[in-house]
């Protein structure tokens, strides 16, 4: 008895030492947005001086003026919005139906393609930026809506997503359906649809935010300022002759703001989605 | 015969439901492999282009920048990798039990960083790790070591990048491994305890064996995010000082947009897609397996 409850003081010592560590980490992890959001707020001789102000002295909105004044970045801010957001429904449709083909229907080679559809995904489109930009510019997409898109919807992350939540709907459900008349289609669309709603949610989140964040595709594909997405355009800040290092520094909160507010607001969906994509124990 | 009627017909409805994903999946995907294999055999001069065979892949072996690289990825992957793993394991071997508020903000927390993207973080680091007015050149000096620069020096660029790459991204691989212990059965825990093991046995016989299949799969996927490691490198040391924090895609997207050496670029991205392909065998295995 006496040796158990010795272990155990032992045991928990070693546990708080480790969550110590781990709080103190955690908390070192969001110092340097910290610094990022105070260092906005600075006017320029302020946001350089030594030994610094851990909080701004006098608080300025001007860099934040300044980056909308100077920079189309509410143009940006749509770029990214839209090609996030269409590319997103994109994968979605496509990915849903193929999922849903995988999951419920036979055909020949079923298994075949599904497996080269998942080898797919471990191959980033980037290593294959030359020949895609040169196919991009036979379309006539370079600098366009389409060239920004479209690549990003050939990914098979929707299929392998979503085929998780299909296989776990039960076959009686759509056999009834069946019965009762209703094609394959409206099968799909009225009853199986709503019933994988929560995998289209964490779908969504997860790759909106992907796109939102991709960089070297969007940089090569959108040449012209106005066709810069927000990551793209705030990063040419870093080369901006301006050196002022808050106005810089306002422009990527601009850029991290969005994504933050999602990840609020849908912390839920980000656990939910990228498990049911890790491989089940 | 009417069965096999209504087969056939399933499997049409079948090709039917993949067609859209299969259209854009081998136009955006597949094509551009088999392109960039032969772009990589030619030499391309805007519209002309003209058959070299491997004279492209005899150019990258005697460019001592290439194998710079080559050689830098490699120690990216390395260290980035054991680092994220390791840590990401400390982190939710420490939490996953604990309450789920006290957990949400662990993984809130570590998730944050990934989630403003590579792109901010870059740029805060830059700010930060800046010789004349960063914080951390202001603690050197406080401590009496004078101003450093850090991404000027060959010894200590490759360690700064290294950890600004893993301190962003360490939080994907937190969230990934605390779901997976607390899907580990309780009862497991349960009768080491009884047995009189203490936490760390329990973590180190227990718990760890039991997420082996995502520590797999958290391995393959930093591999191949480092693998293509960019962002970091164009915002924070643009390859130098003297390419000594040049990557493969660094280098390829160099080669293919400042120097109009396609071929030699795409030679590299072939590469590349061989590394890829070898490294994910063991992941695409157990994913067949497991059908």
């Amino acid at each position: 008895m006496s040796h158990k409850t010795n272990n155990k003081k032992k045991m928990e010592r070693f546990d708080v030492l480790s969550n110590a560590v781990v709080f103190i980490f955690a908390i070192c992890s969001l110092f340097p947005l910290y610094w990022l959001f105070t260092s906005s707020l600075k006017n320029s001789s302020d946001v350089v001086k030594m030994p610094p102000d851990w909080w701004p002295r006098t608080i300025t909105f001007d860099n934040y003026v300044d980056i909308f004044k100077s920079q189309p970045a509410l143009r940006w801010a749509f770029n990214s919005l839209f090609v996030s957001g269409v590319s997103t429904i994109l994968v979605i449709v496509v990915g849903a139906m193929a999922a849903y083909a995988f999951s419920k229907l036979k055909f020949k080679g079923r298994n075949l393609i599904f497996v080269i559809f998942i080898s797919s995904l471990m191959i980033p489109k980037e290593i294959m930026i030359v020949p895609l930009f040169r196919i991009t510019q036979e379309f006539g997409m370079v600098n366009s809506y389409n060239g920004m898109i479209w690549p990003n919807v050939a990914t098979a992350f929707g299929v392998f997503l979503l085929k998780g939540f299909f296989d776990a709907t039960p076959n009686a459900l759509r056999e009834a359906s069946r019965i009762d008349g209703a094609g394959e289609w409206r099968t799909f669309l009225q009853i199986m649809l709503p019933i994988v709603k929560p995998g289209i949610g964490a779908l969504f989140i997860l790759n909106f935010v992907q796109v939102w964040n991709d960089y070297l595709w969007q940089l090569v594909i959108g040449q012209e300022k106005s066709m810069k997405t927000l990551m793209v355009g705030t990063a040419t800040l870093m080369q901006d002759l301006n050196p002022n290092f808050a106005y810089k520094m306002a422009g990527a909160t601009v850029a991290a703001i969005p994504m933050l507010l999602i990840f609020l607001l849908f912390q839920r969906y980000f656990t939910q989605g990228m498990t049911a994509g890790a491989v089940k124990e | 015969m009417r069965l096999r009627n209504q087969s056939t017909r399933e499997g049409l409805t079948g090709y039917l439901f993949i067609l859209p994903q299969m259209l854009i999946f081998l136009i955006f995907l597949v094509y551009p492999i088999i392109e960039g294999i032969r772009l990589s055999l030619y030499q391309i001069n805007y519209q002309n282009e003209k058959f070299v065979g491997l004279a492209n892949y005899t150019t990258l072996f005697n460019d001592p920048v290439f194998f710079k690289a080559l050689t830098n990825t490699v120690v990216f992957v390395v260290f980035i990798v054991i680092l994220t793993v390791g840590f990401a394991l400390f982190v939710a071997s420490a939490v996953f039990d604990k309450n789920a508020k006290y957990v949400s903000f662990i993984r809130g927390t570590y998730y944050v960083p990934v989630m403003v993207s590579m792109v901010v973080m870059s740029m805060v680091w830059s700010f930060l790790l800046n010789p004349a007015n960063g914080l951390i050149s202001y603690f050197s000096q406080e401590m009496g070591l004078g101003t450093v620069n850090l991404l000027g020096k060959t010894q200590t660029v490759l360690p700064v990048i290294i950890f600004v790459t893993f301190a962003t991204n360490v939080g994907q691989a937190i969230i990934l491994y605390i779901a997976a212990m607390i899907g580990v059965p309780k009862d497991l825990f349960e009768a080491a305890e009884v047995d009189g093991a203490s936490r760390w046995q329990v973590i180190r016989k227990i718990l760890i064996p039991s997420v082996k299949s995502s520590t797999i799969y958290i391995t393959i996927i930093n591999i191949i995010a480092v693998l293509k490691i960019f962002v970091v490198i164009q915002l924070l040391t643009g390859g130098g000082p003297n390419n000594a924090s040049v990557t493969l895609m660094y280098y390829l997207y160099n080669n293919a947009f400042k120097y109009n050496q396609l071929g030699v670029a795409s030679a590299v991205g072939v590469i590349m897609f061989l590394i890829t392909l070898l490294l994910s065998v063991p992941q695409l295995r157990s994913l067949i397996k497991e059908k």
